[in-house]
């Protein structure tokens, strides 16, 4: 019970983004710690995606609430190589550990936020027509897309100010932590819209099963989508 | 208290890492304790770039060349195997040896033109140092490919398109190039102890040129072929116009929802 408590003060610091206390934190693995954070990335993005899920169905709630927390997962693993050999060539001279654990961090403190705004999200879905209804209710979809794309864009800012604000005092430079941020965001950015690709559905479509993932889940990208939609919007 | 304290930029002495200045009278006090070993190398390549342009010229540094060298050969075909997923079958080990084999081709094409090209430019570094800069120079883009495999495994294993693996691995190559660029540039400056001139900039460019024709020369590298090297002969360009134009021609993309 101690060490639990303990670990919620740890995250409390993350949240409050004490840069000194996260800086060391950081340059030190400790097991216990990492169990923590992933357990409340996890946890906050995994009730996060069942309540996105829950507006198409019970099951699809079941679903998002595993693979919200996957894409977070496989993406910070996916380039956490490339991560650590990006900071030091840009100014900000740690190691792999290190832009590992930072990286992390940034994600464990959105998805504490995510998991934090779940019940509101919830909330919202729970007092708006089913999406099968979509034609019926349009504005309150488009209310509840949009309370999406704001949570998300809330804890995303959130969390990389944090992060900013740990390379700029890990660095020294301003400008080098600014470099490494929007390396490790364009990084982020190319394989965490695939691997939500592969993933898809996270809210399902009323038209469509609820599945587990689509049966096409492994055929094209999500780059080739948006260039066919651009292509098909500007042709017809 | 924290034990860490802000550490140094790499060779910077404190300074961004950005405005590299490395005009021979401003060098700067690098880490001397020999680097041994592929790890050690990957480490001082990405964090103290100055320990390894000042050590390639000295006593050890044949040594360190062999170590860049084996992490080149290893490291570009791991980074090929992952490439050769994307098609399977003879590409798995055909992509690894085309890319590892057509880099260091590449580099050892363009090696006798730096050497002059330095000379040319006031430079008093002897052979192996240039050679070790231009190892270093692929090292790095080699490092950065081995980085992105992660990403492009996973394209390479949803998508069908050989034109989206192509801009795909082009952009990593780029992006590759940009930070080896910026290596070698900081080694020409302390190591060949010349100015940049305007000879670099066209080192680096015909560099630049005769590795995306060493990839349109070594074809197929991602997609399949009847044979295992091109029968015609075809300029990068103009190979990946028609690539291009076959891509869409047969392009069966699925047009199924985003959701």
């Amino acid at each position: 019970m101690e060490t639990v408590r303990e670990h919620w003060e740890g995250i409390r610091i993350l949240l409050r983004g004490d840069h000194v206390r996260i800086a060391e934190w950081c340059g030190h693995f400790e097991t216990s710690r990492f169990v923590a954070w992933s357990l409340v990335a996890m946890i906050g993005s995994g009730l996060f995606g069942a309540a996105m899920g829950w507006w198409r169905a019970p099951e699809q709630a079941v679903y998002t609430g595993l693979k919200f927390p996957l894409v977070i997962l496989l993406t910070m693993l996916g380039n956490g190589l490339l991560n650590g050999m990006l900071a030091p060539l840009l100014g900000v001279n740690i190691g792999f550990r290190q832009s590992f654990l930072a990286v992390m961090m940034s994600f464990t403190i959105a998805a504490t936020i995510l998991g934090a705004l779940s019940p509101l999200l919830a909330c919202l879905i729970w007092n708006t027509p089913p999406l099968e209804q979509g034609d019926q209710s349009r504005s309150s979809h488009a209310v509840i897309l949009l309370a999406l794309v704001t949570f998300v864009a809330f804890a995303g800012v959130v969390a990389n100010v944090r992060l900013l604000l740990l390379l700029r005092f890990l660095s020294g430079s301003e400008q080098a932590a600014r470099r490494v941020l929007f390396a490790w965001l364009g990084g982020n950015l190319l394989l965490g819209s695939q691997i939500s690709w592969i993933l898809r559905p996270f809210i399902g479509s009323p038209g469509l099963p609820v599945q587990f993932l689509r049966d096409e889940a492994m055929k094209g990208s999500f780059y080739e989508a948006v260039f066919h939609s651009v292509r098909t919007l500007l042709t017809e | 208290m924290i034990e860490n304290t802000p550490p140094l930029l790499p060779g910077e002495n404190g300074k961004d890492a950005a405005s590299h200045d490395h005009s021979p009278s401003d060098r700067v006090v690098v880490n001397e304790v020999p680097i041994a070993g592929i790890g050690e190398t990957i480490d001082a390549i990405l964090r103290e770039p100055g320990r390894v342009h000042a050590q390639i010229g000295q006593a050890g540094g044949l040594r360190l060349l062999c170590s860049l060298v084996m992490l080149i050969a290893l490291g570009l075909a791991a980074y090929g195997f992952v490439v050769g997923t994307f098609t399977g079958g003879i590409q798995l080990w055909a992509a690894p040896l085309k890319i590892g084999g057509g880099m260091l081709i590449s580099g050892l094409i363009c090696l006798p033109s730096l050497y002059i090209f330095t000379c040319l430019a006031g430079g008093r570094a002897s052979f192996r140092q240039v050679l070790g800069l231009v190892a270093g120079l692929i090292a790095i883009m080699t490092l950065l490919l081995i980085g992105f495999a992660p990403v492009a495994w996973v394209f390479s294993q949803s998508t069908e398109s050989v034109a989206t693996m192509g801009v795909l691995h082009l952009l990593f190559w780029g992006v590759a190039m940009v930070f080896a660029v910026r290596f070698f540039r900081s080694g020409f400056g302390s190591v060949v102890a010349a100015k940049e001139t305007g000879l670099l900039r066209l080192w680096l460019t015909v560099f630049v040129v005769v590795v995306l024709q060493m990839s349109t020369a070594l074809r197929p590298i991602i997609g399949q072929s009847e044979t295992l090297l091109p029968g015609e002969k075809k300029f990068f360009a103009e190979h990946w116009l028609d690539s291009l134009q076959i891509s869409q021609q047969g392009n069966r993309f699925d047009r199924s929802r985003g959701d």
